[in-house]
């Protein structure tokens, strides 16, 4: 069984007011509703007294974290050196193209969110897209909209 | 320690990098990220270095010395590597310049078109020849690209007051992120994202104002590049000419270069090397000086009030009438308002020519009124500003350290981030808030009751308020506890209260005090003439029994009230209504050279940079000229040349008065509205001018007249920036624009301008606040 979701408040409360606590506070906090908001960068640099620039700088430093609502579905592009060197870089473009959105954002109608990954871990698929839970491997451009016609 | 620089056999005496025991023992090594005043970081890589038993290339800046090192700098490989280095930088940096067939009839002859909407090349840069890549590229005479190039193509950061920031041109080298969170404890700038999607600056697109920026410059000075660059002297090219001097606009009276050019003063900056010093300024002594100076209206002639209308007259004929205004007054029927601004010199010649050619007693200044002469008194018993750093425990009492008093709070900053408790009371966030090991804002009209309580717990009594038992406990048991009281003290209800609780608690206690003041030079007005208490003699002015009032950058009143002749002598128009007799345009800071007694303990001197403006004349002078046509003797002869040098101790006289405070005022009990009301007098101020009027950037941060709130709060009210609301509280109601600014606490709005709200029931009070319909 799952436990209870924590309220962002709450998550505030169980940290200690240690710059170490910032990446697994930021991991709480996003887990919350996928996304790190502007109001919470505030309350974790209040709760831990530094500075939105501070919690900002490192939160997006790293690709795990968002700053947007997600969208239903999370399309993530694999730009790990197999991928990348079989065409991950064409796939994102075109996602960015056909979705009218950068990697991070989310379309309008919150159908799709997009990110770039570095590797999956099953490179001998490369180049892999990944929606959802889902994995597909040794995708192509023209594969893409079929992909994307499986998600509403 | 022995080791050998390029086969340079040289001793060193402590621990250091390698790249500080090169730089002590004259040899060069490139750098672009090192800085003095930061942590090593090793971002840049061209201080890399060969070290015997070392393998690889270490770098200088990073790698310690070791006894018996063997370094060399400069080598043909490393030369070649730095070369490969400078490649891939100005493979990201716009390099047209370098580049160009033209570079050297261009630099001569500005023989290209300059006109560009960006900076593609050094000659359209706003640090060219000022510039330490330009430096480095220069000496390794490199005139091509071996690499493709790249320009980010990123918006040029313009909307923030005092600096502009152009990233195309940065070089990632990240002392303008250190410096801001290393030294100024601000951290307002960070690297955010990474790899080639990496930027500069505060959390999403956030601008430098809500992000806390205190405007300092230090980022700005360190800057090797043009990325960072002063918006009002990024088209002058190099100064020709830095003078050391000190700061007028505050107590602190900081060291400050004055920058000019061809006689004009163009900046100002912390002493020390350009680029190299970051410097302990606020944004008065870094931005505002110079502006202050040459941007804002100046007196340009002596002019003269006659029945037909005000006609400008020459110098001489300006002595001629004043010494006439000045004899037809008569004896003790003069009273002589001056600045707290002036140097120690110019107070000198003050009181011999308010002794001698007024025969006057009736000397003041506007800022010698009730309150604020009571705050001064505590003001003056402040500690030096080097022992604040000494304290064990800080106690900070309605600072507001925004924009002001900077050397204080990175004092207090410091101290509190090396652990030191610091405990905030006060409705006003400020740069030291983040460092608050506890803060307390009190409900308005508790301000003395907290004292109260305070004292109590000194002297035994147990208190429920942990908090408040703390502060007691550090108080009573420490040499070095020490309390920071700010200014906008004078503006709270029950501030003669305060006072009498903070003077019990120093005598309680060993607490030290320290309390600095929005007046450049108070300890010399005080110290060279009595004075006396502006009320007293206004009152005087106002019955008819003053013939000749005389301002020398005094300012108190803004019209003429009774019959009286006035002399207006000052740098910066007097309002219309006042219509002065007789102006007389004086000279300003930087345009002579003058003494500052300072609160720092030490005394400093302001030197000349500039030559008076048009035919302003210095205020020694012009005190001089008209005694002279009064059939006096000079000033300046009076004193004799021994005296003239200024010396010795300063020891400032406060006028004494009754206490006008017979019963104490009922602050509590009052009704609970939504918001917090505070107001504060504008700590602005040079002579007679609103520093945060009259000079633009500083009018953006300190928006008198709005009402700042907190961005939560107008968010829940749907309020956005420049919208009219009004507060109210059951006696009176104000409309005003909103700003919305994230250093306004919720719950609290504040406003620089306590005359407005003077019909409110007390400074703070509690208001409802609500958005106008139009
Ligand atoms: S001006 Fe000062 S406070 Fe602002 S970003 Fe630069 S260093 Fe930081
Ligand atoms: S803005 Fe200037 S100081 Fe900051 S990283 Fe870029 S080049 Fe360095
Ligand atoms: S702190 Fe005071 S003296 Fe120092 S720069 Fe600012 S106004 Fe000038
Ligand atoms: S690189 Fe794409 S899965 Fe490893
Ligand atoms: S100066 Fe040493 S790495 Fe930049």
């Amino acid at each position: 069984m799952k436990p209870k979701k924590l309220s962002f408040l709450e998550i505030l409360d169980s940290y200690s007011a240690e710059e170490s606590s910032l990446i697994p506070l930021l991991q709480d906090a996003q887990d919350e509703d996928g996304y790190i908001s502007p109001e919470k960068v505030e309350g974790i640099a209040q709760h831990l007294k530094i500075t939105e620039s501070q919690v900002y700088g490192v939160a997006s430093f790293y690709s795990q974290f968002r700053f947007t609502p997600p969208g239903r579905h999370s399309i993530s592009v694999c730009l790990g050196t197999a991928c990348h060197v079989s065409g991950g870089e064409t796939l994102l473009n075109t996602f960015e193209r056909d979705l009218e959105i950068s990697p991070g954002e989310c379309t309008p109608d919150g159908r799709f969110d997009l990110n770039r990954v570095a590797c999956l871990g099953c490179c001998a698929l490369a180049p892999v897209v990944k929606i959802d839970d889902d994995i597909y491997s040794k995708v192509n451009v023209i594969k893409l909209n079929d992909i994307i016609g499986l998600y509403e | 320690m022995k080791i050998s620089i390029d086969n340079k056999s040289v001793e060193v005496s402590r621990q250091m990098t390698v790249l500080e025991a090169a730089d002590q023992n004259g040899i060069y090594i490139p750098r672009l990220c090192a800085h003095p005043e930061l942590i090593p970081y090793g971002g840049c890589r061209l201080c890399i270095v060969e070290i015997e038993g070392i393998k690889g290339y270490p770098t200088a800046c990073t790698a310690m010395v070791e006894d018996g090192m063997i370094i060399r700098t400069n080598t043909n490989m490393l030369q070649q590597m730095r070369r490969d280095l400078l490649q891939l930088i100005l493979s990201e940096h716009p390099a047209a310049c370098l580049l160009c067939d033209n570079i050297e009839g261009c630099s001569m002859f500005q023989e290209t078109i300059r006109k560009v909407g960006v900076t593609t090349g050094c000659r359209w840069c706003p640090k060219d020849k000022d510039c330490e890549l330009q430096r480095i590229v220069e000496s390794f005479d490199v005139h091509e690209l071996s690499l493709p190039g790249l320009y980010r193509d990123l918006p040029v950061e313009k909307y923030d007051p005092f600096f502009d920031r152009d990233y195309n041109l940065c070089i990632y080298c990240g002392r303008c992120v250190r410096i801001c969170n290393e030294y100024r404890k601000s951290s307002v700038i960070a690297f955010r994202q990474r790899g080639k999607f990496t930027t500069i600056g505060p959390s999403f697109d956030e601008n430098h104002i809500d992000a806390g920026c205190e405007f300092c410059g230090a980022c700005v000075s360190v800057c090797p590049t043009g990325a960072m660059s002063e918006k009002s002297r990024k088209w002058w090219g190099l100064p020709d000419t830095y003078t050391k001097s000190v700061c007028p606009l505050c107590s602190i009276n900081c060291d400050i270069q004055v920058l000019s050019l061809r006689d004009k003063i163009v900046g100002t900056l912390p002493p020390g090397k350009p680029h190299e010093a970051a410097g302990e300024l606020c944004v008065k002594g870094r931005f505002c000086l110079s502006e202050m100076v040459n941007r804002t209206k100046r007196i340009l002639e002596p002019s003269y009030l006659f029945p037909e209308g005000e006609g400008i007259i020459g110098w001489k004929e300006a002595f001629k009438r004043g010494a006439e205004l000045i004899k037809d007054a008569g004896k003790g029927k003069t009273a002589l308002y001056i600045s707290p601004y002036l140097s120690m010199e110019e107070y000198s010649a003050i009181a011999y020519f308010a002794r001698s050619v007024l025969k006057s007693s009736f000397v003041t200044s506007s800022c010698l009124d009730y309150n604020n002469t009571e705050y001064l008194r505590l003001s003056l018993r402040s500690i030096p500003l080097d022992k604040v750093r000494k304290s064990t425990s800080i106690i900070s009492l309605f600072l507001n350290g925004n924009y002001n008093y900077a050397p204080l709070t990175m004092a207090v900053k410091n101290a509190a981030s090396s652990g030191i408790p610091y405990y905030q009371i006060g409705w006003i966030r400020d740069s030291t808030s983040r460092f608050a090991t506890n803060s307390i804002v009190p409900e308005p009209g508790d301000q003395v009751r907290i004292l109260d309580d305070l004292i109590e717990s000194i002297k035994g009594k147990s208190t429920h308020d942990p908090v408040i038992h703390q502060l007691a406990e550090h108080l009573k048991n420490e040499e070095n506890a020490l309390i920071v009281i700010g200014p906008s003290l004078i503006s709270l209800s029950g501030m003669q209260q305060v006072l009498d609780r903070i003077n019990v608690i120093i005598d309680l206690t060993r607490s030290k005090i320290y309390a600095p003041n929005p007046y450049g030079n108070i300890k010399g007005m005080l110290s060279a003439n009595e004075m006396k208490p502006v009320e007293i003699i206004t009152e005087k002015v106002e019955k008819g029994d003053i013939a000749l009032v005389y301002l020398i950058g005094d300012m108190p009143f803004s019209e003429r009230s009774t019959d009286y002749k006035l002399i207006y002598q000052s740098a910066f128009p007097a309002p219309e209504n006042l219509r002065p007799d007789l102006v007389l345009p004086s000279a300003v800071w930087g345009e002579f050279q003058g003494t500052w007694p300072g609160m720092k303990g030490s005394t400093a001197r302001a030197r000349k940079a500039a030559k008076p403006h048009d035919y302003a004349k210095l205020n020694i002078d012009i005190i001089n000229s008209m005694s002279a046509y009064a059939g006096k003797k000079g000033v300046l002869e009076s004193m004799s040349k021994k005296n003239r040098k200024i010396t010795g101790k300063f020891i400032p006289h406060l006028p004494v008065r009754e206490s006008a405070l017979e019963n104490e005022e009922k602050l509590n009990g009052m009704e609970k509205l939504p918001f917090i009301l505070i107001s504060e007098r504008s700590p602005h101020t040079y002579m007679n001018l609103q520093l945060d009027r009259a000079v633009e950037g500083l009018n953006e941060l300190i928006s008198p007249c709005y009402l700042l709130i907190n961005h939560s709060d107008a968010r829940k009210l749907g309020i956005s920036g420049g919208e009219y609301v009004t507060i109210a509280d059951s006696e009176y109601e104000l409309t005003r624009p909103v700003k919305i600014r994230k250093n306004i606490p919720a719950g609290v709005i504040y406003i620089t301008d306590n005359k407005s709200v003077i019909g409110f029931k007390s400074n703070p009070c509690y208001v409802n606040l609500s958005r106008e319909h139009v």
